[in-house]
């Protein structure tokens, strides 16, 4: 199960960009969002899929990984692709039957929302894929830390953000356990038909959300045991370093997002 | 036919950077109706050997046969079913692997799945549940309401009620206090010697399985280094620290009685017990020979 969930998993290839501050990724990451949400045509699009394949390139990750991160979306994009084929008019038609019809428009729209789409699950990966939890985490505290002036903890949602990425490949190893223990005894999901795979995959929710907070609970204990308080002053083990390379990072996403602009108004 | 496995690997997120490689071009071959012990270090390979046996996991590289049923990389699968029916899979931490709502479905639930009559899977159950030394009270409760050790009792319990040809088991006695761990390595020997099941096991606690085993298999870096009697794992135990395992104590006693007396045309006395008993016969031997020359001398 994990196996085909690659997105959230830290693929250590030693590159330059596994070596950046997460701050820097994480506002290059906002960056390129904005970016993808501003492309509204092919050129435009098409700059930012170069873009992308670039900075893939740099973490020296085969760029399959990156789609294989995407492919559990295939079916949202599909839908998406339908959807917008069937409510947006205009252009000229590509395709009819009866009262229905496919327009260009529509199928260009549709075409550009599973583009949009794809770069950004693609890139959000890059993120996980570069950075480890922990870092990820710190670079998330350090860039909530302004905001702690309106009554914001930080702390508080770094450290969520941190047990809930941590658990959640523990909550699915705890699942396929179950679901390796069932098939050693007779009941293999893939064997099995429809029906009977949606009462396996039902009866697995109460153990594995009872483990769930179980677990939570000894984390819990643990964490508290070992004398962590939440907003007590804490020393850093690794503290974060921004150095040139990661405002030189930065800086090309905000040239990036200034050419998506600036290409969708010319 | 027992089990075989020809040049087999496996390789964990084989398709992606992430991947992992469990196993190499392990070679295996192990009789039926003998009890097998598998050793080794953490991530040594032999949770993954042990799945591959059962189609849990499909070798990468190789052919694993397993009985009548034989299991080729990269070829179509044959149904699992009648495999998994004949070898009976104890993970590790068997404790996390009950499902359902009470001690007895989850019980019940293999023996069903293999066309068990619901009469038939009730009474398998009862009496894997003896075996295993649970009460049947206990069989209404919801498997969570156990203490740590009784859900593994019950886990081991409920591979026991599909009565397999083939046991296989990770490492059962890990949580389980010494009385229990110890009447559980009793019944699977008399499972093996009596109704001539194939029994393996994975442990770290060598010594406890010695007095039993027929084989040993050594598992190091993804192959196994040694695989023979417990003669042969005497004799080269010297190398144990090598793949990171210690000399087992009952071994190392047997070398100083071995060394002392010169015992090496000797089978080893490998159980307490034994050595214990070994160990007064050859002192009550010295002390009569100091007697007899002592009278002679007289």
């Amino acid at each position: 199960m994990r196996e085909k969930l690659l997105i959230g998993r830290l693929i250590d290839t030693g590159s330059q960009v596994h070596r950046l501050d997460p701050r820097a990724k994480l506002t290059a990451m906002l960056l390129y969002a904005a970016a993808v949400v501003a492309a509204r045509s092919w050129p435009a699009l098409l700059s930012l899929a170069a873009f992308s394949i670039a900075v893939m390139a740099l973490t020296r990750i085969p760029l399959g990984t990156y789609l294989k991160a995407a492919k559990p979306l295939r079916i949202l994009m599909l839908f998406i692709l339908i959807v917008q084929c069937l409510a947006v008019k205009g252009g000229s038609v590509l395709l009819a039957a009866g009262s229905w019809h496919l327009d260009s428009a529509g199928l260009e729209a549709g075409m550009h929302a599973v583009l949009r789409m794809a770069l950004l699950v693609c890139f959000t990966a890059l993120l996980t894929f570069t950075t480890s939890p922990g870092r990820l985490n710190q670079g998330l505290e350090g860039m909530l830390r302004p905001f702690a002036r309106c009554g914001i903890s930080p702390e508080r949602l770094s450290l969520m953000t941190g047990i809930a990425l941590r658990f959640i490949p523990a909550i699915l190893d705890e699942a396929q356990t179950i679901m390796k223990a069932q098939a050693s005894r007779g009941a293999d999901l893939k064997e099995l038909p429809w029906k009977e795979k949606a009462r396996m995959l039902t009866a697995l929710l109460v153990p594995v959300t009872v483990s769930a907070f179980r677990r939570a609970e000894d984390l819990t204990a643990s964490m508290e045991s070992r004398g962590y308080r939440l907003g007590a002053p804490r020393t850093q083990y690794r503290p974060l370093s921004w150095s040139l390379k990661d405002t030189c990072f930065v800086a090309v996403f905000v040239l990036i997002c200034l050419e998506v602009v600036w290409v969708g108004f010319y | 036919m027992g089990i075989q496995l020809e040049h087999v690997s496996y390789t964990y997120d084989a398709r992606s950077p992430l991947r992992q490689t469990a196993l190499r071009d392990v070679e295996l071959d192990l009789a039926e109706g003998a009890l097998t012990g598998i050793a080794g270090s953490s991530g040594s390979g032999k949770s993954t050997l042990l799945q591959l046996l059962n189609g849990i996991l499909l070798p990468t590289e190789g052919s694993v046969k397993v009985l009548d049923v034989r299991l080729n990389a990269g070829e179509k699968l044959p149904k699992l079913a009648p495999l998994r029916k004949r070898v009976g899979l104890v993970f590790q931490f068997p404790e996390q692997q009950l499902f359902a709502r009470t001690l007895e479905e989850d019980l019940v639930f293999g023996p069903l799945n293999f066309g068990a009559s619901p009469e038939e899977a009730a009474a398998s159950a009862r009496k894997a549940l003896e075996a295993m030394g649970l009460e049947e009270s206990l069989l209404g409760r919801h498997p969570l309401q156990l203490s740590g050790g009784q859900r593994r009792k019950a886990a081991i319990a409920s591979v026991l009620a599909m009565e397999p040809d083939i046991l296989v088991l990770d490492e059962p006695g890990a949580t389980l206090d010494q009385v229990s761990r110890t009447e559980l390595i009793r019944l699977l020997h008399r499972l093996c010697k009596e109704e001539g099941k194939t029994v393996i096991i994975v442990t770290h606690r060598l010594d406890e399985l010695l007095p039993y085993a027929d084989r040993w298999i050594i598992m190091h870096d993804g192959r196994p280094v040694f695989q023979g009697a417990a003669r042969g794992l005497v004799d080269t135990a010297a190398k144990l620290p090598d793949y990171g395992l210690s000399v087992p104590l009952s071994i190392r006693c047997w070398h100083e009685l071995e060394t002392a007396y010169g015992l090496q045309a000797e089978e080893p006395c490998l159980s307490p017990a034994a050595l214990a008993e070994r160990a007064m016969q050859l002192m009550e031997a010295d002390a009569r020979k100091e007697l007899n020359l002592c009278v002679k001398s007289c």
